[in-house]
């Protein structure tokens, strides 16, 4: 076999959903899209938890904002029937992920718990990824942001700040998880139990629209919700075999 | 009744709850960490390096009293969430809530008790000792209580309520004073008066969103900034998450979509000020149709004669088919709610919507049942709600002032010279009392005009208590409590007072040495009433019990019952809006709102609070003008147009957002950007429409009618590109947002990943 064709198997195999059936877990998010406000609380928790810079206005201007959660407006329709749907938008922790094949370093990689996950001193800033994500929501550091002194002392210790010229994005809180299991595995347990690791984003949703857990659990809430009829990925077209389930808005 | 029921929540305050620590004593961790090379030799007892320590508090930021629950690493606060046994907001907790931590760590605290020096408002401060900040008021007070003018001072306070509340009571009683003012900009006067003239409750019922199966919100943006909105939030995400065929609807009511609105299943924009008469339209319609079957019918029909569908359908603006249709499905959804609030309440005939909106809840029959509107029962403990200040308060003491009746003024954590329009010219007021004093710990508009500044703590940084002021259904009370050290040389409001109070040799009445102590007395009383169900043995369990828990209530319950009498029936009438200004003059009506970022400017100094785009607009860092689609094409603008808005009592500048849904003739602004003064990330950023605002009064609680103020918009010429973090609005055909029809909830058959790959050959 020509290596060509060898890394052509490999490719197909690779963007074929279900390539990863040997995960540990499965993390997986769903998002109710009728239960979701819009009121961004799960921005603020995410940038508290997550030690986000802020860029400024002038940076904004720009479009060089870091959220790694944001939450998406689109309007329908015209006076007096006007409907505006929100959409949390976060890294869909794609199991075939357009960002991994294109990072000349290998920064960015899928983990055993089928994590998109950022390797940040290994990121060179090339931002192939951020091209390559369709969901937008890699996010790069074009200075090194500062806190105002003492907005600093808030900084999440178990989460490392970034220096310029690096890409970050939404890790699904892996320092929850990574929490999670050593306490799991101080127990004696095998494993995380559901509902045990929330990220930051959902562990604060005033409605309750975001659900997290381990899809490789039936029981689990996650695995319940992402079966709901509602159900559906955006950009789903794109096979991208996101890791983030949204949940139909009702139009009654 | 919400998720958590009294067996339940009583079970968890009373084996001690989730909470960790209680009451915070690292004086060290103000020291720098780099003079430690090993921090701790013997570290105290609530200190493991790498492991976090939770407090149980209460949420300062705004009125609706959230527990929470606050992470601690090494003595420092890392991050704010909910109170998981707290019933009001069960572990969940807004954006604002969450930023209180830029509260407590804000690089634009004041750190030091301060003089001015020179003129008012040159900020020429110097600092002084707080021995010497407290002699210098102290001294004042004392002479004028000697002199029996103790009336002369007057202490303006944001809303405070629990033991401080009481705290500041009894001191102003003990010199001779009773001009003690709360003053919230949001306070719900008219919803309060509403209740009053229609029940005869002084305290707020109990809406039970997340049981009811259709609630009409006659401006209310309870998802946002009404009364509680984080527990309407759960409430409202309980029911969408019903199964399919048990789904609440919502119907929202106002002239601009608010957060409630896009989350409502229809939005209805009425005539600005006309949805009490709406109401009281779909209440007649109620009535003529049979479906109300009370004695007091013919009452009702008579009262309601004026107020046909047809007629009601002319005045609001609104098809009567659709009023009708309203009506029936409100009497025949079973149970329905009613809620009315906002702009609706901010007119001149503000109480009287509230209780057309009142009406309706009582001919549905939605009064004191489940899925409806339940009284609470008085509130928790023995502590009274304090009055609070309405706007023609906020009048009288100005006025007084230019009488010269005021000599001293104390004002603790509100900013009237922001809040207030320019027209009450309160700033002025100002300049006649001979001695201000700001208790701020931020230099806010009203701070740099004093002459003395004590400042005080964050709410992170004190103890406190907090009795929610809507309540759940059953009383609550919650202990806050110092999570950090203080970082700098402040004191907490209580202290501060405590302070005075011994300098002025009031130990009699006020024998407390320290606000923990004012605060535990406190509850020892109200655990020593006998009546408090608890599994601790002793008071000093319970506290600590209260602490770990931060929360404690109590199973009693409000009355269910209630008839209205005929002369509340016979007075039900609603009159149409006063606006000021002619409508020639100025076409378009102002609807300022409050910034879900921001509240009413206070967050505004909150870094993360900036950076958050509006949730509508996606705006970051800035003011803008919401106009209607086609009233911006007739004008000719486009987004980023800059506009002067004028009213008669003065103008402002601000780039035009064109908005899908508000009414053509209205235009919005929200409250919150504007400031000139208040720290570097709100200085000199946006504009703020309540300086423009008419001093148009609603009668009867003598409430600012905030949305009653005429505007009509000049263009300038200029533009700017509004900074936003979302490119275009709408969906283009892509499919994002995907949407599924109501009927039984059918849903496409269509399986995830359904579509084939491409096989690349």
């Amino acid at each position: 076999m020509s290596l060509f064709s060898r890394f052509m198997d490999g490719w197909r195999k690779y963007r074929k959903p279900g390539y990863y059936d040997e995960f540990d877990y499965h993390w997986t998010m769903t998002v109710d899209l009728d239960s979701c406000t819009g009121c961004e609380a799960c921005m603020t928790a995410c940038q508290a938890e997550n030690n986000i810079p802020l860029v400024g206005e002038e940076e904004l201007a720009k479009g060089r904002e870091i959220q790694w959660i944001r939450v998406e407006r689109y309007w329908e329709g015209e006076y007096p029937n006007a409907k505006l749907n929100f959409l949390p938008m976060m890294c869909q922790h794609c199991d075939a992920a357009p960002c991994e094949t294109v990072c000349p370093v290998s920064a960015t990689y899928h983990n055993q718990d089928g994590l998109n996950t950022q390797i940040y001193n290994r990121c060179i800033g090339t931002r192939s990824c951020a091209v390559y994500c369709p969901y937008e929501v890699r996010y790069f550091n074009y200075y090194n942001h500062h806190w105002d002194s003492p907005l600093d002392q808030q900084l999440n210790p178990d989460v490392s700040v970034r220096g310029k010229g690096v890409m970050e994005k939404c890790t699904f809180c892996i320092q929850r998880i990574r929490e999670a299991k050593d306490l799991a595995k101080d127990d004696g347990r095998r494993r995380v139990r559901d509902g045990e690791v929330q990220p930051a984003c959902v562990q604060s949703c005033p409605t309750k629209a975001l659900i997290f857990g381990d899809r490789k659990d039936s029981e689990s809430q996650v695995y319940q919700s992402m079966n709901n009829p509602r159900a559906y990925k955006v950009l789903d077209e794109l096979n991208t075999d996101s890791s983030v389930v949204y949940l139909k808005k009702v139009d009654a | 009744m919400p998720n958590i029921d009294r067996r339940e929540f009583l079970k968890l305050v009373g084996a001690g709850g989730v909470g960790a620590g209680a009451g915070f004593m690292l004086r060290e961790s103000k020291k720098d960490p780099t003079e430690y090379l090993i921090p701790y030799v013997v570290a105290p007892e609530d200190f493991s390096s790498g492991i976090a320590t939770w407090y149980n508090s209460v949420c300062s930021m705004c009125s609706a009293g959230c527990g929470i629950s606050v992470r601690t690493r090494e003595g420092r606060a890392k991050k704010i969430e909910g109170n998981p046994s707290h019933p009001v907001n069960q572990g969940r907790l807004c954006g604002m809530g969450q930023a209180g931590l830029q509260v407590l760590y804000n690089p634009d605290r004041i750190t030091e008790p301060l003089v001015q020096t020179g003129d008012r408002g040159s900020m020429s401060f110097e600092q002084i000792t707080w021995e010497n900040g407290l002699d210098q008021l102290a001294d004042r007070l004392e002479l004028l209580r000697a002199a029996r003018r103790g009336n002369s001072v007057s202490f303006l306070t944001e809303g405070v309520n629990g033991h401080l509340a009481q705290l500041i009571e009894s001191f102003m009683r003990q010199l001779g004073s009773n001009r003690l003012l709360h003053y919230d900009f949001d306070h719900p006067h008219t919803l309060y008066a509403a209740n009053q003239k229609f029940f005869g409750q002084d305290h707020l019922p109990y809406y039970d969103l997340q049981n009811t199966n259709l609630l009409l919100s006659f401006g209310a943006d309870y998802l946002t900034n009404w009364i509680s909105p984080v527990h309407h939030s759960i409430g409202f995400g309980t029911s969408r998450q019903r199964q399919a065929e048990a789904r609440g609807r919502f119907v929202q009511i106002e002239p601009r979509m608010s957060a409630s609105g896009a989350a409502a299943d229809e939005w209805i924009a009425a005539i600005p000020g006309t949805e009490g008469i709406l109401a009281l339209g779909m209440a007649n319609h109620i009535v003529s149709q049979g479906n109300y079957q009370g004695v007091d019918r013919a009452d009702w029909s008579a009262a309601l004669s004026d107020y046909s569908p047809s007629q009601v359908a002319e005045q609001t603006g609104i098809p009567e088919s659709t009023i009708t249709r309203l009506a029936d499905e409100f009497s025949e959804t079973q149970p329905s709610l009613a809620i009315g609030g906002g702009a609706a309440a901010n007119h001149s005939n503000g109480v009287d919507t509230l209780v057309a909106v009142n009406v309706l809840n009582y001919l549905a029959g939605n009064v004191g049942r489940e899925g409806g509107l339940l009284f609470n029962p008085p509130p928790a403990g023995t502590v009274s709600r304090p009055h609070q200040a309405s706007y023609r308060n906020m009048l009288e003491l100005i006025e007084a002032a230019h009488q010269g009746e005021i000599d001293v003024l104390i004002i603790n954590g509100t900013n009237p010279v922001f809040t207030l329009p320019a027209a009450a010219e309160f700033r002025e007021a100002l300049a006649e009392i001979p001695l201000v004093v700001s208790t701020s710990s931020f230099f806010d508009e009203t701070t740099v005009l004093a002459d003395l500044i004590l400042p005080s703590n964050s709410y992170l940084e004190s103890w406190g208590d907090h009795f929610p002021e809507a309540g759940v259904g059953f009383p609550v009370g919650a202990v806050s409590q110092p999570v950090v050290s203080p970082l700098y040389n402040t004191r907490a409001t209580g202290d501060i007072i405590l302070g005075l109070a011994n300098k002025i040799g009031m130990s009699s009445t006020i024998p407390w040495t320290s606000m923990e102590e004012c605060i535990k007395a406190g509850w020892r009383r109200i655990y020593e009433r006998g009546d408090t169900q608890t599994l601790a043995q002793g008071f000093d369990e319970f506290w600590t019990a209260l602490l770990k828990a931060g929360v404690w209530g109590e199973t009693t319950n409000g009355s269910t019952s209630f008839t209205p009498d005929q002369s509340v029936i016979d007075s039900v009438s609603v009159a149409a809006p006063e606006f000021s200004g002619s409508e020639q003059d100025y076409p378009f009506i102002l609807h300022p709102y409050l910034s879900p970022n921001f509240h009413d400017g206070r967050g505004a100094n909150l870094p993360w609070m900036q950076e958050r785009p509006d949730p509508m607009t996606s705006v970051v860092y800035g003011t803008w003008v919401e106009i209607n689609p086609t009233t911006a094409d007739e004008l000719g603008l486009i987004e980023g147009d800059l506009v002067d808005i004028e009213s008669p009592q003065g103008q402002l500048r601000a780039p035009v957002f064109v908005y899908p849904a508000i009414m053509p003739n209205v235009i919005a602004m929200p409250i919150g950007q504007g400031h000139s003064e208040y720290g570097r990330y709100a200085k000199d950023r946006g504009a703020n429409p309540l300086e423009i605002l008419s001093p148009q009064i609603e009668q009867i609680t003598g409430n600012l009618a905030t949305s009653a103020t005429r505007v009509r918009i000049v263009a300038t010429g200029r533009h700017i590109d509004l900074v936003k973090t979302s490119g275009t609005s709408r969906d283009l055909g892509r499919d994002i947002v995907q949407t599924t029809g109501g009927e039984g909830h059918e849903v496409s058959d269509a399986r995830l990943n359904s579509i084939p790959i491409t096989e690349l050959t």
